[in-house]
């Protein structure tokens, strides 16, 4: 299906290793800097994505606010009750993977275009939730949202908006770290049983594989992981409103789902860099670039169906046992 | 108080009727052929935008009768189009679900868009469908709230006939038991996909013809269609065109009386927890065969 | 990946060129507005107003000589990321000499485009912004408000509201906001006032974006006959369907729509049947007739060079490209930021209906020459009734009873 483990890591390290050379041409660049952020931060989060949906087969729609209550509850955490960023952050990644195996306990019954509605309501109901009095009560500053967050301070370096380099590193260890988490996954017995989950659950019941158990896990972790950069993502920013929970964040991200290949990690990673510069390319051409946007999805979805990672199989840079099988129709699936 | 109550269950049944005629395309499909929609919104903006045109560009005579016996066929064919095009082509991958969702999505945005750039940001507006209210001891409804509910019942009941009395109809429920063995006594089974789809654009088309001369047209106004048909259909059983409909004045009653009782804000708290309590004890919703 | 990578150095290396070659000949001017998503329109209006004025000045040879060059930014649907990208590109990267924006972020933008000195301009017209603002003013120097906060233009609101020559049946008022920050703001200012005055606030109802149907709402309304109903949904389509169905058994109540009146398909598809609503308009250019005869002569160019009347946000956008303009002129220095925003925070800037001025938060209060607009839809256009503050009726203009009203 997808890449050894050595040609994972292989690809992961070449996009990481340029990633971090990047700042010595474009460190004094703000703008820039900011645009590589970004791509760290969503490449995680489009990874997590990847690997819930990709690998495990569940339509889990609701990682976008997975990434905002992580940003939130972080927020609020160093802000309210005074806690260390860094801890913060980790708190906030337990409280969104608690919201994960929350919103995964419904979902273990249900089948495709019923999880994607039960975890997009999760999106859906976020936004009014966090404007409301229940909202303000526990601190996201109703329709406001929250304007002054702490930033992340770890060996007297303040991780700042004006410390752009510094918040380049500190990304790039976050996403590091979650790559190898995904990776190991995906490698690991969990990676097989998600394979086997999504082939056949009857069979894979037969082999002892509890489908709960693991697809429990994958929304834990997923969500974990997105809370986690969330919160980084807050303490970076240093605010937060829920304009976040808009259509656009989330197409963006689909798009870079789409465009690195489903299920074909880690081409999640080179998906949302280019996603983000195609993003930014096209920002200045007004209503075109979301028309735009969503024509590349036609088109990609019609014409790469595996992604960059496809292309780049098709020309043979790795030989493996293409994931193409193919099934007659959907229907007779069930 | 009584009267009170009344009112609130006529404004209900209102929603109720305009829900069903959104909800029973999408259920359609997905029914017929497990393909989630995710445009079916920007296709409710484009019967309304076909209707603008028609009638506020052209200057179409004849009234929302030309309107309808014009837009129906178009809704028509682009949905059967739409399906061949981008939807067909994938049913041969295995994780095609994922994928129709994800090219459904993707065209969407490009439709929304298209209707920004082509229509402009602002809002559309048609002539209503009829003026005027009948009062009746201290009850009022709109002339137009009451065509709305006769058209969409009434489109409901043709759709249900169809299904029911006609050929292609009856072609449409067997490859929805059965692809295979529709298949295999002749049925094109292809063509039904697409023809299932065209027929689902038409009846949320014609729904955006009906509810833009109320409601009004803007380029990014299908979305919210989308998520209560989506809503209604998971609620009523996916699949199920019954359920579909039980679940629409279900719901529009109940986003009446809560609205009434506790506010607007509290819509959709009310909706999604119905819908999971739902679920959580029938995954396959009200009515629904499909898991 | 290399190539991109290859890509995004040229892109930068030309761009770092550009920066200093060009630097003599024009200069540049950020305008970071919402291109696409639901704030279209809105970022359209203050677009036409700033456009014009840029027009304006290059025409009549430039300032300091140089051309003015505008570079947009799509601000999107203002995520917090995406203001702080916009103030990053546009002061960090292309090192424009001033940022005219519209709504820009409630807050947000203040922070964002706070650690760069180049002067901002805003619409906000938001408390949450001001406070930033006032948490440390050394900072946020350069940031400049265009328009008063909600609270102000909530108070305002009251204030016409008792000034109505119109007897009220009883002291009733229900209020109904969209949920968002300026809703809210208008929202609880009124409520707080309403009760102050010892009226009795029947219903306050929050309301999400997109409500269509409007029964359920309007038969409480109907239960509770108030004097008053306002509407604060700075949207078409809802504000509309509040009115058609309201029409449908209306009860006697003078409807306010604040804000609300502004989108101009309000007017455009009601026309005559709007007759008789009341509402509200920052920095507003008043109509039909305007103030003095340079402000009718502004009225009939933006007319004629953008095929509609101005509407909301575009006199003031407009006005603040002119009052930088201005600052510039006498400090002789575009680059000399500072100075810049010394200037027009002490002197102001002479517009088209007299002096704009701003305050030590730098919030262009209304009042004095630039009041805040109250208008009546008569005869299916907006008329200026009255003018606050001082609360003075405009003109010969009148307050009409609606005709709902028995």
């Amino acid at each position: 299906m997808s890449m050894n483990w050595k040609s994972m890591s292989a690809f992961i390290a070449v996009i990481y290793g340029i990633m971090a050379i990047m700042p010595l041409f474009v460190g004094d660049v703000d703008h820039l800097m900011h645009i590589l952020i970004m791509c760290l931060i969503w490449a995680v989060v489009a990874s997590c994505w990847d690997l819930i949906m990709g690998f495990a087969g569940i339509f889990s729609f609701g990682q976008v606010a997975f990434f905002v209550i992580g940003a939130y509850a972080s927020a609020i955490f160093s802000i309210d009750f005074g806690i260390n960023p860094f801890f913060a952050m980790l708190l906030a990644g337990t409280v969104a993977g608690g919201f994960g195996v929350l919103v995964g306990l419904p979902c273990l019954r249900l089948k495709g275009a019923y999880v994607a509605l039960v975890t997009f309501a999760v999106h859906m109901i976020l936004e009014p939730f966090l404007k409301s009095g229940m909202g303000r009560a526990i601190g996201t500053g109703g329709s406001m949202g929250i304007l002054t967050i702490p930033p992340l301070e770890l060996f007297g370096i303040s991780f700042t908006a004006d410390n752009k380099i510094a918040v380049f590193y500190a990304a790039l260890v976050l996403a590091v770290v979650c790559s190898v988490i995904i990776m190991l996954v995906i490698r690991s017995f969990w990676g097989t049983a998600f394979l086997a989950l999504k082939d056949s659950e009857d069979f894979a019941a037969s082999l002892g594989v509890s489908g709960l158990r693991y697809k429990l896990a994958v929304f834990a972790l997923t969500s974990f992981l997105t809370g986690l950069v969330g919160g980084f993502y807050g303490h970076y920013v240093g605010m937060l409103s829920t304009r976040m929970l808009g259509i656009d964040l989330f197409v963006t991200l689909m798009i870079m789902l789409v465009l690195g290949g489903i299920g074909q990690y880690p081409g999640v990673i080179l998906g949302a860099i280019m996603t983000v510069g195609i993003n930014e390319n096209l920002s200045a051409l007004g209503s075109y670039r979301p028309m735009i946007l969503g024509a590349m999805v036609v088109v990609l979805v019609l014409l790469l169906p595996d992604g960059i990672i496809g292309l780049l199989r098709r020309f043979a840079f790795w030989k493996t046992s293409a994931g193409e099988k193919a099934v007659t129709g959907g229907v007779d699936n069930n | 108080m009584l009267l009170e109550y009344l009112d609130v269950f006529i404004s209900g049944m209102t929603i109720g009727s305009v829900y069903a005629l959104m909800a029973v395309g999408l259920t359609l499909v997905y029914g017929v052929s497990r393909a989630f929609n995710f445009a079916y919104g920007s296709f409710y903006s484009l019967g309304g935008y076909i209707a603008w045109v028609l009638m506020m560009l052209i200057g179409l005579r004849g009234g929302y009768f030309m309107v309808f016996a014009l837009a129906i066929p178009i809704l028509m064919v682009f949905g059967y189009f739409t399906e061949k095009a981008i939807v067909a082509p994938l049913r041969k991958r295995s994780d095609w679900e994922v994928k129709v969702m994800m090219i459904t999505l993707g065209l969407a945005l490009f439709m929304d868009n298209g209707y920004q750039v082509l229509f402009g940001p602002r809002m559309k507006s048609l002539p209503p469908i009829m003026d005027g209210a009948i009062e009746a001891g201290g009850i009022y409804i709109s002339n137009q709230d009451l065509m709305i509910f006769i058209l969409s019942i009434t489109g409901i009941l043709a759709f249900r006939w169809i299904l029911n009395n006609t050929r292609i109809g009856m072609a449409v429920r067997a490859v929805a038991q059965n692809p295979d063995g529709a298949q295999i006594v002749g049925i094109p089974k292809d063509k039904i996909f697409a023809a299932t789809f065209g027929i689902s654009t038409v009846m949320v088309g014609a729904g955006g013809v009906l509810l833009a001369q109320k409601y009004f047209i803007s380029p990014m106004g299908g979305w919210d269609i989308l998520v209560k048909s989506w809503v209604i259909t998971a609620f009523g059983g996916m699949g199920s065109i019954r359920g579909g409909l039980y679940a629409a004045f279900i719901l529009g009653l109940l986003e009446a009386f809560v609205g009434y009782w506790f506010g607007l804000n509290w819509v959709l708290f009310a909706l999604f927890a119905v819908l999971l309590t739902t679920l959580a004890i029938r995954p396959q919703g009200l009515m629904g065969k499909w898991g | 990946m290399k190539k991109l990578n290859l890509f995004v150095l040229m892109v930068a290396a030309v761009f770092t060129f550009a920066g200093t070659g060009f630097a003599a000949e024009v200069i540049k001017v950020g305008v970071p507005l919402a291109m696409t998503g639901p704030y279209t329109d809105t970022g359209d209006n203050y677009w036409k107003g700033i456009k014009m004025a840029i027009d304006e000045i290059n025409e009549s040879g430039g300032l300091l000589g140089k051309q003015l060059e505008p570079i947009r930014f799509d601000t999107q649907e203002f995520a917090p990321e995406r203001v702080m990208q916009g103030a990053d590109y546009l002061c960090g990267k292309e090192k424009v000499d001033s940022v005219h924006a519209g709504w820009a972020g409630w807050g947000q933008d203040v922070r964002a485009y706070g650690k760069y000195t180049a002067p901002f301009f805003a619409d906000d017209g938001s408390q949450s912004a001001v406070e930033v603002f006032k948490s440390n003013p050394e900072k946020y120097s350069n940031i400049f408000q265009l328009t008063d906060t909600d609270i102000n233009q909530a108070k305002s609101m009251f204030r016409v509201l008792m000034a109505l020559p119109y007897e009220y049946p009883n002291n009733k008022v229900v209020i109904i906001n969209a949920d968002d920050a300026w809703g809210m703001g208008v929202g609880d200012t009124l409520e707080k006032s309403f009760k102050e005055k010892g009226w009795e606030v029947a219903m306050h109802e929050v309301v999400p974006y997109g409500t269509r149907e409007w029964g359920s709402v309007l038969t409480r309304i109907r239960r509770v006959e108030p004097a008053i109903i306002h509407l604060e949904i700075v949207s078409a389509q809802e504000v509309i369907t509040f009115f058609r169905q309201f029409m449908e058994a209306p009860t006697d109540s003078i409807l306010s729509y604040g804000y609300s009146i502004v989108p101009r398909e309000v007017v455009q598809t009601m026309g005559k049947e709007a007759d008789g609503l009341i509402g509200e308009v920052p920095t507003a250019m008043p109509t039909p007739v305007a103030p003095t005869p340079e402000a009718q002569a502004w009225v009939d160019k933006f007319t004629k060079q953008w095929k509609h009347q101005p509407q909301a946000g575009s006199w003031a956008a407009y006005s603040g490209v002119k009052a930088w303009a201005t600052a510039v002129e006498a400090v002789g220095n575009e680059k000399d930021h500072n100075a810049v925003c010394d200037y027009i925070a002490t002197n102001g800037y002479k517009g088209e209906t007299g002096w704009w001025k701003w305050d030590e938060d730098h919030v262009m209060r209304g009042g004095g020459d630039v009041p805040f607009g109250h208008y009546q839809v008569q005869d299916g256009e907006l008329v200026t009734i009255f003018t606050d503050p001082p609360t003075k009726p405009y003109k010969d203009f009148k307050f009409i009873k609606p005709r709902w009203i028995k």
